[in-house]
């Protein structure tokens, strides 16, 4: 990681207005559909936008995107989750947007609570200055780690993925579930009532008004960071119909769900980068044959036991197509799961032969790779 | 054969729904099973079916009893928190000490390794209020954990005398802070080549009757099927014929090459 002077990266970013986008899933996607809500604001005016498109979010990545555009005054940043607490410090961000905070990486995992940590400082040192922050209320850490924000815009995404957040962070209880929403059974901390609401495909506004996104990615965790999205471009002056219309104009955000030629094989890319993530993107592989490519390089995570965390099951009876680096351990997964599979280790070899488009499902490198595969 | 609805709900019935009834019970799924070690679970329940036995696979949440009907139980890898609840819990149900008096199998994992010893140490020094803490164990094993000088993250491979006294080679992946020390009535489950174990002392997991420990995920149970059949045997009381399965071998062999190149 290209660990910059924090003085450089705040003399960059000084003087403009910052929304910045974090989580774990899905920050690229939501900062994509913030920055064209805003692009479509702008009108002709697109120079005043900096917005780190390729997905780079660490220092280094922030600073050289700010670096290219000296005179945009308004920023939108995806940011990750270990640089927040800095660029609310060095920002001054208007806007936070949380999306959520599930293990990733499950050889780092035990880094997840201090994060959360460093949130909570940073947002309480920020006081009367800090962020207001679109936060998901459906997300224990989340609420808790934003506890020290001057204002909180609660986004209820409708989220489902709930494995990740059994405990209490605030004081290790056990959490329960209801109609209505989630509480501690050991303190006060519980699941906010929301201003924006995601119901089925359509978002409810503060005031009521129901619209529908009808975006062009698919699924249904996207209807969910377009509310956040629709929420944070409000909070900056964007109206309602703009945003769609802007959020409307995103298709493939940094490749994903986006659709390649690779040795000779119409492919679309599905990225997963974590059990939560897999849940959400292998309901939408639908093609008869699905490829799936797994590494272990530090950004995929080093350990490859959350496999077993990803219900593989649901393939049974398609034609799978196992591939990457750890395609051997995603192998034995398969074979646990009574899921028939081939492995071809090599990503062009596995995409090899595809008379009919195949979807294709891939940690984070390999993805990557795909992309360039692809020219995408 | 039947399947469970999800993998995310691992319960359910394995097999031809004729043979033998044997019972897997995955013990506090959502406090100790952030690592996959719920696939330990699935690996038994599978490797039952595909021999022509029943598995009943339970999955045990804090506040529900343990069935005492089980052969083998299993505890996973958790956060500190996570695994201060589950041992509260596990010592307020007392079902693992009943258990393995009746001898059933007891396989714990990581944070389910430390639960099951005399004591072990949590806390966060970084942070206020985060001192460390010494917990009491459910003292199935003769072994305390306490603060390690260093995480142990990464690749483990260790020599293991299997069931037979043949030496065989067990692969996965490390990930604790806690450093782990035998007593007198507990002896080490495998020898480490790469990787810390125990304590770096060259030792890795434990055994206690049918009480048997270890640190690495993987699923361990996985990527070394003959610690599971070995597990299988032990709750069974009879040997189980070999089962070739050539993904695993391969699987194996480039674990094996990977670790030891690293090393």
């Amino acid at each position: 990681m290209l660990r910059l002077d924090p003085d450089a990266l705040g003399e960059l970013v000084a003087g403009r207005r910052v929304a910045m986008v974090s989580g774990t899933n899905g920050k690229t996607t939501t900062t994509h559909f913030l920055a064209a809500a805003v692009r479509e604001a702008l009108g002709p005016d697109t120079d005043r936008l900096v917005h780190n498109a390729d997905g780079a979010n660490l220092h280094g990545g922030i600073a050289s995107a700010l670096g290219e555009h000296p005179r945009a005054d308004l920023a939108v940043l995806e940011t990750d989750e270990r640089v927040v607490a800095d660029l609310v410090r060095l920002g001054r961000p208007e806007v936070l947007v949380l999306l959520n905070f599930s293990r990733d990486q499950l050889d780092r995992n035990h880094e997840i609570k201090g994060l959360g940590r460093s949130w909570r400082e940073a947002l309480a040192a920020a006081g009367e200055d800090g962020p207001v922050v679109v936060a998901n209320a459906d997300e224990p850490l989340i609420v808790w780690a934003v506890q020290t924000a001057r204002h909180v815009v609660w986004v209820d995404t409708a989220t489902t993925w709930t494995q990740d957040a059994s405990l209490c962070p605030q004081c290790g209880s056990p959490l329960v579930r209801g109609p209505e929403g989630w509480r501690c059974t050991g303190c006060d901390l519980a699941q906010p009532p929301a201003t924006y609401r995601v119901v089925d495909d359509t978002i409810v506004r503060p005031d009521g008004t129901v619209v529908t996104p009808a975006l062009n990615v698919p699924g249904g965790f996207n209807v969910s960071n377009a509310a956040c999205a629709l929420a944070a471009a409000e909070l900056l002056g964007v109206g309602t119909e703009a945003a769609l219309t802007g959020m409307r104009t995103v298709t493939s955000p940094a490749g994903r769900f986006g659709t390649v030629t690779i040795s000779g094989s119409r492919a679309r890319l599905l990225l997963a980068k974590n059990p939560a993530g897999w849940a959400e993107a292998l309901p939408l592989a639908t093609s008869a044959t699905v490829v799936l490519a797994i590494d272990s390089a530090a950004a995929d995570g080093r350990d490859v036991s959350w496999l077993w965390d990803v219900e593989y099951e649901q393939l049974a009876g398609r034609s799978v197509v196992a591939t990457g680096p750890r395609a051997a351990d995603l192998a034995v997964r398969l074979t646990y799961a009574g899921v028939e599979h081939r492995t071809v280790p090599d990503l062009a070899e596995a995409l090899r032969g595809h008379p009919e488009p195949v979807d294709v499902v891939a940690t984070y490198t390999p993805f990557q790779r795909l992309r360039k595969l692809g020219g995408l | 054969m039947s399947t469970p609805a999800t993998t995310n709900d691992v319960a359910g019935q394995y097999g031809p729904g004729a043979g033998p009834r044997v019972e897997i019970v995955l013990v506090y799924q959502s406090l100790l099973g952030i690592y996959g070690d719920r696939g330990n679970a699935t690996v038994l329940a599978r490797r039952l079916a595909w021999r022509g036995f029943d598995a009943v696979l339970t999955v045990v949440e804090p506040g529900e009893a343990l069935p005492d009907t089980g052969h083998v139980y299993l505890l996973g890898g958790g956060e500190d928190a996570a695994q201060i609840s589950a041992v509260r819990a596990l010592q307020a149900d007392g079902g693992l000490h009943r258990a393995v008096d009746r001898g059933a199998v007891v396989f714990a994992v990581c944070a389910g390794y430390q639960i099951v010893g005399r004591t072990f140490t949590v806390g966060d020094p970084s942070v206020p209020g985060g001192e460390d803490q010494v917990i009491e164990g459910l003292g199935l094993l003769d072994v305390t954990t306490t603060r390690g000088p260093r995480r142990a993250v990464g690749e483990i491979l260790s020599r293991w005398r299997g069931r037979d006294g043949q030496e065989s080679l067990l692969t996965g992946f490390e990930n604790h802070g806690g450093w782990t020390r035998l007593g007198p009535d507990a002896r080490p489950l495998a020898d480490v080549e790469v990787g810390i174990g125990n304590c770096d002392d060259g030792t890795e997991g434990a055994v206690a009757g049918t009480v048997v420990a270890t640190y690495p995920h993987g699923p361990v149970l996985a990527r070394n099927p003959a610690l599971a059949d070995h597990l299988l045997s032990l709750a069974l009381g009879e040997d189980l014929a070999p089962l070739p399965r050539p993904e695993i071998d391969t699987l194996r062999a480039q674990r094996l090459a990977a670790v030891r190149a690293r090393s």
